[in-house]
């Protein structure tokens, strides 16, 4: 392993040698004499790739959306610096952190959700009365649990709760969400909560849909899958994938469209994830792990007419194979 | 004693310390109570033995740097939120846009942790306007020698994280 380990020396050299190569602009003479450094040891050529493949992944001008970043960088790290030295240093009596906080701003509710997760994250949590809430990727959930009821708040993503008649106690168990209220009764459904509606598939038991309005009420019966938005509850018939599938890990999809598949693969990964309008109407139906998404993706040119374009770690866009 | 048994007993011993600790630098129970727990998962998750001597002073170090990450987080997001504020309607990224930019702000701040003043400067200048050596030189009020040392130190100081703490 340490000899695949280029020395702090041949790095530097490496850094250098791409530093000068930016700052020159083409300079095929240069060009050529860092071949040459390259090309006169295996651990030069291992050295400059890694560091070729650093400086791409640091490269922000390559990343829509940007050109806040210097701003954003340079003022947080600003106050972060006064809030350190400040609070840990010192540790005078403490206000409360959280005045500033917008609460309009959806990235800014995870931090007081009870239960969030991250990019690629899954949660598991046994509540209090014996259910089970499981918390997908990129999601945040409250917990209002009283006398009168067991409530699941959704701020967003997707959760799946396993709830039994025997852990009733009278109180009902309910998941809210921005477009619907739903209370499970016995079995197993998962909740999505998605820009323009909310999803619920039953996996197993029986859902009750309240509203809109007092008094209405639906039944999701096992199996069902339903799409409830600002127009009502509707039954989608055939869904392109499996809602429950990423419980256990994977994706499972069904003649589903490549650009729905890119948008649900991106909500796992860091960076951004695309793909071209070219490539966005083609079909794929299988099983894929959640694990690794970066051996998800070098999958699919395997399958269908495609490439990857990965301009860092964090970009990667599909688009047609030659 | 394994180490997952000695992590127990620092749990059951000083969890409610910490927590009260921790509650003392964020001012809000929930967020303590979280990272008192990404504290023990942490622990949990070394490989190497514990060092028991002080165990309290131990916990700190871990939770202190658990604090900073939870504020790094909250001063990128309001930092970012401030300077979308001054973009007219029809430049702001969707919302998944700025959720990706600003997680990866947040890995490449953390990468950039430890770094002086100028030296994260200059190296910014460069990756995020990718402004000419040149042009920072006249930008910072400094050489063009020392802006060539800072980024090509930046750039070793994330080698180093990236590729030999398998950060």
């Amino acid at each position: 392993m340490s000899a695949a380990q280029p020395s702090a020396t041949v790095v530097k050299q490496a850094i250098q040698w791409m530093l000068r190569l930016r700052e020159s602009g083409p300079d095929q003479r240069l060009q050529r004499k860092c071949e040459q450094w390259r090309e006169a040891h295996p651990e030069h050529e291992r050295a400059w790739q890694r560091v070729l493949s650093l400086h791409q992944d640091l490269d922000l001008r390559a990343i829509p959306g940007a050109g806040l970043a210097l701003h954003t960088l340079e003022t947080s790290e600003r106050r972060l610096h006064r809030r350190q030295t400040l609070k840990l240093l010192g540790g005078a009596a403490l206000i409360g952190s959280a005045s500033w906080l917008s609460k309009d701003l959806q990235l800014l509710t995870d931090w007081r959700s009870d239960y969030s997760t991250g990019t690629g994250e899954r949660r598991s949590v046994t509540l209090p009365d014996g259910s089970l809430l499981q918390i997908n990727t990129r999601s945040a959930a409250d917990l209002a649990f009283d006398a009168r009821q067991r409530l699941i708040r959704l701020n967003h993503g997707e959760l799946m709760l396993t709830c039994s008649d025997a852990q009733a106690d009278g109180r009902p168990l309910l998941v809210q969400t921005r477009d619907a209220l739903l209370e499970g009764v016995n079995g197993r459904f998962t909740v999505r909560q998605r820009d323009d509606c909310t999803q619920v598939s039953v996996s197993a038991g029986q859902v009750a849909l309240h509203g809109p309005g007092p008094s209405a009420l639906h039944w999701l019966g096992s199996g069902q899958h339903w799409s409830i938005d600002a127009h009502g509850p509707r039954v989608v018939e055939q869904p392109d994938m499996d809602a429950a599938a990423w419980a256990d890990g994977l994706i499972v999809t069904g003649n589903m469209r490549l650009a729905d598949f890119v948008a649900e693969v991106a909500r796992y990964r860091p960076g951004f994830l695309s793909c071209s309008d070219d490539v966005a109407d083609l079909r794929l139906s299988g099983v894929y792990r959640l694990a690794d998404t970066d051996a998800l993706l070098e999958l699919l040119p395997q399958t269908l007419p495609v490439r990857l374009h990965q301009r860092t770690r964090w970009w990667v866009r599909l688009e047609r194979a030659a | 004693m394994s180490s997952q048994d000695s992590v127990h007993t620092l749990y059951s011993e000083h969890h409610g310390w910490l927590h009260n600790w921790l509650r003392s630098k964020l001012g809000n129970a929930a967020d303590a109570a979280d990272l008192a727990q990404d504290t023990f998962v942490r622990l949990l998750q070394r490989r190497d033995q514990l060092q028991l001597n002080t165990p309290r002073a131990f916990l700190r170090t871990v939770a202190r740097g658990l604090v900073i990450d939870h504020w790094r987080r909250e001063e990128l997001a309001r930092a970012y939120c401030e300077a979308l504020s001054h973009l007219p309607e029809a430049q702001a990224p969707s919302a998944e846009t700025r959720e990706l930019l600003l997680e990866l702000l947040e890995r490449i701040a953390r990468m950039l942790d430890g770094l002086k003043p100028k030296v994260r400067r200059a190296f910014l200048l460069a990756q995020c306007e990718g402004l000419s050596h040149k042009a920072i030189a006249e930008q910072m009020g400094i050489s063009l020698r020392s802006v060539e040392r800072y980024i090509a130190d930046a750039l070793y100081h994330c080698y180093q994280l990236r590729f030999e703490n398998e950060l």
